[in-house]
């Protein structure tokens, strides 16, 4: 962290502070000594291969917070599996179809992974992850295990696709079916696992159009920046039938974009997937008005507004050709801050749009297209609250209208708790300015 | 159910009218397509647009004044129409008592010479500016009211006809009517919009933004228009349909709202003219200028470019929910913005 980075925004700066000093979370880790050897190795399991995710479950509601750590460690060590380069497809495709059936077991261990393989902890010390996971509800372990099945089962199919392998992502429906994999996937269990909890509207689970775009709307946006990321480690994500519409070579390749001259052409590219990603935008904002578990919400919350936040910094940015481009730490702590509540997650995303289309330029070839696709996400915010009616007009009680009025009773219960927190602040503002000022008007009486 | 087996639409040779017979020409009946007659004041233009496929051999044509009942009764007679569009109306900008003779008075002929002589079905194509005063317009749906200080001898004239269609509503009497509301029309043949913008191009004026360009505006493609009232049309002489869309209005828009100068810019750049860098004046100042403008200009005797009416219009949100359209008509735009904007411009190429 720069310290003239956060000087150049004060905001965030104070969002820093407020962040880290004022803020309390709903809920701590802290066990208070129930915690078996077992689930305390599973933390630092969780903490050792992801420490900002082990921070966001670590505050989660204690009825979620266990099995949502569990579930990303069995994620993590089925994408340990799968990333390992070293392992034998042999060895390995059978492996992913069939670790669902790991779960069933009381002890079970995999020691193949090579020895520089970071996150090989997670599957030698397979057994504790094990020993908790029977502990969870029957409800949650079914949950887990069908998306494990589902996952390594897709996993398998790409390392066995060789179009895949040898050519990339060809369509944009190819796209979506990656992201859904990698992404979506994780989307449905965090939601049935929420629903069962009673956390959110039992809709969610039978709709899976919403929690597709959940997972959809964060890969897109991870796939888009990391473009250099990928390249250099030979792998392609974009698919083809978007990039393919801006290289120049007959035979063109992603890398194209990489060189200095192509950057105008590689922009348009990354503008392309910015827009094609914006068509989630309207089931997010459904999905979150759908939860209403305050802990569930800002983990759902917070991914989602960085997400939109960082696709406004990708959009129309040269930079991301070159190297890793990401949001600002002071940035990440404004966020957070200001998603508690539905509305302020709303005023993010119309924020952050704001910004995007100032950024498309007229000559971009989906200028007319970005307008038009913020236009309709404008219009749809503006049916959730209906605030612009003229006098004696009753707002029209549509299905989304009422899921955030609902909502709204829930940010209302929040909005004490974040006011005392902008008090505090102040009231430290006030001071740190009047010691400030005392001492240089000291400082000049003296002389 | 009821064919349309012989619409009459007045107005029919106007911007609006071509798209209307286009769309009711591509109407198939059991006995081929409706008859179609045209009453307007002058005949249809000797050279049509290419976009245009319908032979005008086939339209019949019927010269007359909409302010004379008699006019209008001979139109309707010899078209022996089943159902009548009434698309008639003067381009706004003129003055109040045209559009008080036009708009109403012609209206009431309209109605009178329906109802007498047993046509089925009415359509006026009323105008989404009827809800418009100058305030701001978010996403208004058909139960927004209108307003009781209208912005215009236009819009109240408008409103007044529309309100006048829709209390002729008569099912008990086989008579059914409906008003639709179209915003922001453009396309083929329209000589403000898209016209107007490439001017404002040409003269070095594209480089100023007046407002913030935050506001969301609804444009409509003609042949998305005149596809709206074949629908409306046909469901109201359907029996199973008639009583819930008649006597009804609809906002009909390309579902599409976009920001001010977005189609504006889009517009110039198919031009190939896209500014460096844009000028921007935020509302208050721009209706100051406008002041200026209009008071200077008079000092002139010349007409001003800006006023505050014009920056009031620019600078308004004025968009619009459809959602009924879509449930009770069928509505769909099936010509998006984008290729909209191409269509015009290739028919203002053919320079006719």
């Amino acid at each position: 962290m720069k310290v003239s980075e956060l000087l150049l925004h004060p905001a965030e700066c104070i969002a820093l502070v407020q962040f880290k000093f004022v803020r309390k979370p709903l809920f701590s880790g802290v066990g208070a000594g129930r915690e078996t050897a077992d689930l305390a190795r599973c933390r630092e399991l969780l903490r050792l291969t992801s420490r900002s995710f082990a921070a966001v479950i670590m505050e989660l509601h204690p009825e979620l917070r266990d099995c949502v750590m569990l579930f990303y460690l069995v994620l993590r060590a089925l994408d340990t599996v799968e990333d390992d380069m070293t392992i034998d497809d042999a060895v390995k495709v059978p492996l992913l179809r069939s670790f669902d059936e790991k779960l069933l077991l009381d002890d079970w261990s995999f020691d193949g992974n090579s020895p520089q393989e970071k996150d090989r902890c997670v599957l030698v010390e397979f057994p504790c992850i094990l020993r908790e996971f029977h502990k969870l509800r029957a409800e949650y372990r079914d949950v887990v295990v069908r998306i494990t099945r589902e996952m390594g089962n897709g996993m398998a199919d790409y390392i066995e696709d060789e179009q895949f392998n040898r050519e990339g992502i060809q369509t944009v429906a190819e796209y979506d079916r990656y992201c859904h994999y990698v992404a979506g996937l994780v989307g449905d269990g965090l939601t049935q696992l929420t629903v069962l909890a009673g956390f959110s509207s039992q809709e969610l689970a039978d709709n899976p159009q919403y929690f597709e775009s959940m997972g959809l709307f964060l890969q897109k946006t991870n796939i888009i920046r990391d473009y250099r990321e990928d390249l250099d480690d030979g792998r392609v994500f974009w698919p083809k039938a978007v990039w393919s519409k801006y290289t120049k070579e007959q035979d063109g390749t992603l890398a194209e974009f990489a060189s200095l001259e192509n950057t105008e052409s590689g922009v348009f590219c990354i503008n392309d997937l910015v827009l094609n990603a914006l068509d989630h935008i309207e089931d997010v904002l459904t999905y979150l008005a759908s939860v209403h578990e305050q802990s569930s919400f800002q983990f759902c919350a917070i991914p989602q507004v960085m997400a939109i936040a960082t696709l406004a910094l990708l959009c129309n940015n040269a930079a991301v050709l070159q190297g890793n481009v990401k949001i600002r730490k002071g940035t990440t702590c404004w966020l957070i801050l200001r998603s508690r509540t539905f509305r302020g997650c709303v005023e993010i995303f119309e924020e952050y749009l704001r910004e995007i289309r100032g950024k498309v330029p007229v000559r971009d070839p989906n200028y007319l297209k970005f307008n038009v696709r913020i236009g309709k996400i404008d219009q749809f915010i503006e049916e959730l609250y209906q605030s612009n009616l003229p006098e004696g007009i009753q707002p029209r009680k549509t299905p989304i209208y009422l899921k955030v009025s609902e909502r709204t009773k829930y940010d209302d219960k929040v909005a004490p708790t974040i006011q005392a927190e902008q008090q505090t602040i102040q009231w430290v503002l006030v001071t740190c300015g009047s010691l400030v000022a005392a001492l240089i008007v000291g400082y000049l009486m003296k002389r | 159910m009821s064919e349309i087996t012989s619409v009459l639409i007045i107005g029919g040779a106007g911007f609006l009218g071509l798209h209307l017979i286009q769309q009711f020409y591509d109407v198939e009946i059991s006995s081929g397509r409706p008859q179609i007659t045209v009453f307007d004041v002058r005949p249809l233009p000797e050279k049509l647009s290419k976009q245009f496929t319908f032979n005008s051999q086939d339209i019949e044509f019927v010269k007359g004044d909409l302010t004379s009942a008699e006019d209008v009764s001979n139109a309707i007679k010899l078209a022996n129409a089943n159902v009548v569009v009434h698309a008639a109306s003067p381009i706004h900008g003129g003055k109040a008592d045209i559009y008080q003779l036009v708009n109403v008075q012609g209206t009431r002929n309209v109605i009178d010479v329906c109802r007498e002589q047993k046509v089925k079905a009415l359509v006026y194509t009323s105008s989404a500016g009827v809800i418009f005063n100058g305030q701001d317009v978010h996403n208004a749906d058909e139960t927004w009211p209108i307003p009781e200080e209208p912005m215009d001898a236009y819009n109240e004239t408008k409103a007044i006809a529309e309100d006048m269609v829709l209390k002729s509503n008569d099912p008990d009497h086989g008579f059914y009517t409906v008003a639709l509301r179209p915003a922001g029309i453009f396309g083929p043949g329209d000589r403000q919009l898209v016209p107007g913008l490439r001017a404002v191009a040409k003269l070095g004026q594209s480089k100023f933004q007046i407002g913030d360009n935050n506001n969301l505006f609804d444009w409509t493609y003609a042949g998305n228009v005149a596809d709206a009232h074949v629908l409306a049309a046909k469901k109201i002489l359907d029996p199973e349909t008639a009583l819930e869309v008649s006597g009804q209005t609809f906002f009909i828009t390309n579902d599409t709202p976009s920001y001010f100068w977005a189609l504006a810019r889009t517009v110039w750049k198919a031009d190939n003219h896209i500014d460096k860098f844009v000028i921007v004046l935020k509302r208050p100042v721009a209706i100051l200028a406008g002041y200026l403008s209009e008071f200077f200009s008079s000092l002139l005797h010349k007409e001003p470019g800006l006023t505050p009416f014009r920056v009031k219009i620019v600078c308004a949100y004025r968009y619009h929910n459809i959602s009924k359209a879509k449930r009770l008509l069928g509505y769909e735009p099936r010509v998006g913005l984008e290729e909209g904007i191409q269509k015009t411009l290739a028919w203002m190429d053919e320079k006719l």
